[in-house]
């Protein structure tokens, strides 16, 4: 520890036992291996930016698996700003550790909800100071893509994840990966409850009146809109309605709350993204909540959060290697571990008892940039009385 | 401020030509937001226009929200009213004491109430847990209309209460002498003289209550209750920026409605008639009832200030352990939210003086138009406000661009009418026989106005800024957008870490921000000793 690079020391006290122990509230999920400071290793790292990232990972006790390191990326300085519609809390530290990498290197994060920054994005207009909108899902990054604000990425940058994770047309590039999943409440269902086709649930009485939803938040839209996409207008329409007659709560103002209502007994099952889970049990560890899967529908489909680089960027080759950066070894290892999400660059493996990317089973043939066709979804989800 | 120079408007009587300059100058700056509203919503197009607005589901939460506004106005009259005549007017037992604690539930933004009443007394809360071993497996349902019109009551009748309170101090109680010694009983000296006085200070804090009620998007959410800044916040967040507009629009339309039914209630109010500037006699002796009195006063303000604290401290409890570097408390949060409320409380209160003193003073129409308008930007949500000052600061003011002169001025739009409101009410009660005296024993016009006018209206002045400094410290959706970039307060604070679910996190800075909220509610109560002798 004591010849550890100087940021490297920094992160660790700062992030400390803070971390994401504390997020997972169970040290199950992260399969023994301890985030922060308490490690008694230290051989991995070296007095350089350089050599950081060389195998041992700066953000805990776990060798870099794969990827390409920060030190084999171009350098970065200049003046950044990152529109972020990922958390502080979440992405903060990364944030901060590239930036404490370049000596020249400024980063002036904006943090808000993502809608809320495509809004302002598209408000601003030309005059956006904006250089890199980093998002939460693929259909804010859609959005602006759609509204023709993006800028292309080279294909250095593309080409470091498989292709189903960027947009063909290269305007953006996924960072991390989100699992649809079913909440539900161990005291009321057992895993075998949950049916694994998603069109069975409206005929699975074990969940009537006792199933919610947040129809009104966008991982909820970006499900419907999935389902849209792969299985019509008319199917969804049908599902939907079935939902609704089986007495879904379409009450809930976001997947949290409704994971929530889960613990809490209110609800017996729900629809969140799979992170939200682990969010409540970081508040309360013995919470009667878990994680189901469905298999190959659009409850599978497994979104991105991603990046862009705006078409107002001061300078695109530098807002794009800056992107690079959130696809290093040591980014996507972060996400792994601080996030429970899934890393999106072969070779980074998730963390503990998540299943694998390869275990999980969204739906083929899914387009993430179809995401972003929001609109149908919400007049869709009005017109069955959701919205 | 009676300047040399006047104009003639339509309403016949000629108004100060400086002060009307100022006046329309702050109403046109803060109807400028409007701009974009319209310009954006105009990008839907006629036919969508006129379809969105006439479907089923619009009508449904036009109606919802109507109702919502009703019935919180009138319950926020029935609470506020009686309280602050009892604190001001009668003998009741700790008055000082009681005055804060019913004013203090304003300093709780309404969607940390809702949150915390939804965690106590949700079906399966933290109340029915307690009751668990009672065999009380599920509460009633608090969601939907019951539970939103009730957190939104106890967390915004303060308006009335503290708008009526600074009215009844400076009440001329040698009229309801005068009504006594004609033999009026005390409801009829009550109805008769002390009604019209405080009239317009009580529809001045009810005009409040029903437009921040309009306007309020956290608590509706949270109580699942479908009101239209509901439907706003979905078309915002699927990428409609145009039906979002076009909706917020609407929105507008029904704020105008409201104020053209509130100048209708207040309409025919007598311009300082037989008013002396004030002389607030003896108290009312309550008898025994003085204990049910102030068990009701303890009830509503124990409800709204237990629930939310005792909810923070079991999140503070459980989130001692841990320790994000991101979600660590800094005491810079705390400065950077008392500073730009400060700001906007200066700002507020001397911007609003021209218009106050304007439609208080003249029975002109232009008067009350320059009046109204400072409404407008208060009924619109926060996030319409900050995206149409997103769009005029990139656009025309790029230099002030997210900074803090911007999100000030944003405060001050969106929060200007509360104190106007207050200063005006003060206004109203001021003889303008008296600074006319002080003119011809040969004080300037500006003068007078420091000497006797200043004096008699700094309960209304101190009462404004107090409510613009205290809803700024709570104020989020606009400060998210337009703050500068690392620039973080006390709410930005508790916003991200209840996002990420840190909730242990929140309890901290929520804390804070009742306790500063909490403080200069103290100051301003003990400030209404600078009263009219």
């Amino acid at each position: 520890m004591r010849d550890s690079p100087s940021s490297r020391r920094r992160i660790l006290r700062i992030g400390g036992a803070a971390g994401l122990a504390s997020i997972a509230g169970c040290s199950g999920l992260l399969g023994g291996s301890e985030t922060g400071d308490g490690g008694d290793g230290g051989d991995g790292g070296g007095d350089t930016v350089g050599q950081i990232g060389s195998g041992r990972s700066p953000f805990g006790e776990r060798d870099l698996s794969g990827g390409t390191s920060m030190s084999e990326m171009p350098e970065l300085s200049g003046e950044l700003t990152l529109y972020s519609g990922r958390g502080e809390p979440l992405v903060g530290r990364l944030v901060s550790f590239i930036e404490d990498l370049y000596p020249d290197l400024t980063v002036r994060p904006r943090y808000n909800a993502a809608a809320d920054l495509v809004n302002q994005i598209e408000t601003e207009g030309e005059n956006s100071p904006a250089d890199v909108f980093f998002s939460v899902n693929a259909g804010s990054l859609g959005a602006l893509k759609d509204r023709g604000r993006t800028a292309d990425l080279p294909s250095e940058v593309l080409d470091a994840v498989p292709d189903q994770f960027h947009d063909p047309d290269g305007t953006w590039v996924g960072t991390s990966g989100r699992a649809r999943t079913i909440p539900y409440n161990t005291n009321a269902l057992s895993e075998s409850d949950v049916p694994d086709d998603i069109f069975a649930f409206p005929e699975t009485e074990a969940f009537r009146d006792a199933i919610g939803c947040a129809p009104s938040y966008s991982s909820f839209q970006a499900f419907v809109t999935a389902m849209r996409a792969l299985n019509g207008e008319e199917e969804t329409r049908q599902w939907l309605e079935g939902m609704l007659e089986l007495g879904l709560d379409s009450n809930y103002a976001d997947e949290f709350l409704v994971s929530q209502a889960v613990a809490d007994g209110e609800l017996r099952a729900g629809f969140a993204n799979h992170y939200y889970i682990q969010r409540v049990l970081a508040g309360r560890p013995d919470a009667p909540i878990s994680t189901a899967f469905t298999e190959g529908d659009a409850g599978a489909i497994f979104n991105v959060a991603g990046a862009c680089v705006l078409d107002t960027a001061s300078s695109p080759d530098f807002a794009s290697n800056f992107v690079h950066h959130l696809l290093s070894a040591e980014a996507q290892d972060y996400f792994a571990r601080e996030t429970f999400e899934y890393p999106l660059v072969p070779g980074v493996d998730p963390i503990g008892r998540l299943p694998s990317i390869d275990e999980l089973n969204p739906p083929e043939g899914l387009d993430l940039t179809q995401l972003s066709d929001l609109e149908g979804t919400v007049s869709l989800l009005r017109d069955v009385g959701m919205l | 401020m009676a300047a040399d120079h006047h104009t003639v408007d339509d309403g016949g009587e000629s108004l100060p030509l400086p002060t009307t300059i100022a006046s329309g100058a702050v109403a046109a700056a803060v109807l400028l937001p409007l701009v974009w509203l319209v310009r954006t919503a105009l990008d839907v197009g006629l036919d969508d226009a006129i379809a969105i607005s006439t479907r089923p589901a619009t009508v449904q939460v036009f109606l919802n929200s109507a109702a919502l506004v009703a019935v919180v106005t009138v319950a926020s009259v029935l609470i506020g009213v009686p309280f602050a005549y009892l604190t001001v007017r009668t003998d009741l037992p700790f008055r000082r004491a009681v005055t804060v604690a019913v004013s203090l539930p304003l300093v709780i933004p309404s969607y940390v109430g809702a949150f915390a009443f939804v965690s106590a007394f949700g079906p399966q809360g933290a109340f029915q847990r307690l009751l668990a071993p009672l065999g009380v497996e599920r509460l009633p349902d608090i969601y939907g209309f019951t539970g939103a019109a009730l957190v939104i009551t106890l967390y915004t009748y303060p308006y009335v209460f503290i708008t009526t309170r600074a009215a009844l101090k400076s009440l001329d109680t040698t009229l309801i002498d005068a009504a006594r010694t004609l033999d009026h009983d005390r409801w009829e000296a009550f109805r008769r003289v002390t009604i019209p006085q405080i009239r317009p200070a009580v529809t001045a804090g009810s005009l409040l209550v029903a437009l921040y009620t309009l306007s309020d998007f956290g608590t509706p959410a949270i109580m699942q209750f479908d009101a239209f800044t509901r439907v706003i916040y979905v078309e915002f967040t699927s990428f409609g920026r145009d039906v979002a507009s076009l909706l917020s629009l609407q929105l507008v339309a029904v704020t105008l409605l409201i104020l053209g039914l509130e100048s209708h209630v207040r309409g025919n109010e007598p311009l300082h008639a037989g008013r002396q500037g004030g002389r607030t006699g003896g108290t009312i002796p309550l008898g025994p009832w003085k204990y049910v009195a102030l068990a009701a006063c303890l009830i509503v303000a124990g409800i709204a200030l237990l629930v939310p604290l005792g909810i923070l401290l079991t999140w503070l409890a459980r989130g001692g352990a841990e320790v994000g570097s991101a979600l660590a408390f800094r005491p810079e949060y705390a400065l950077n939210s008392v500073g730009v409320s400060a700001g906007a409380a200066l700002v507020a209160t001397v911007v609003g003086l021209p218009v106050a003193y304007l439609a208080a003073g003249y029975r002109s129409r232009l008067a009350d138009a320059f009046e109204r308008a400072t409404y407008v930007g208060y009924a619109v949500p926060g996030v319409v406000l900050g995206l149409a000052l997103v769009y005029l600061g990139t656009s025309y003011a790029r230099p002030l661009y997210q900074t803090v002169y911007l999100l000030v001025a944003a405060y001050v739009i969106r929060f200007l009418p509360q104190a106007v409101g207050s200063m005006r009410a003060s206004f109203l009660r001021i003889n303008p026989a008296l600074p006319e005296a002080a003119r011809t024993l040969g004080r300037s016009s500006f003068g007078a106005f420091r000497a006797v006018t200043l004096p008699l209206i700094a309960p209304g002045l101190f009462g404004g800024a107090a409510l613009v400094f205290l809803t700024t410290m709570k104020e989020l959706p606009a400060t998210l957008l337009l703050r500068p970039s690392g620039f973080k307060t006390l709410v930005t604070h508790i916003w991200t870490a209840t996002e990420a679910g840190y909730y242990g996190h929140a309890a901290v800075p929520a804390l804070i921000l009742l306790g500063v909220s909490g403080l200069s509610m103290l100051v301003i109560l003990s400030q209404e000793g600078y009263d009219v002798k």
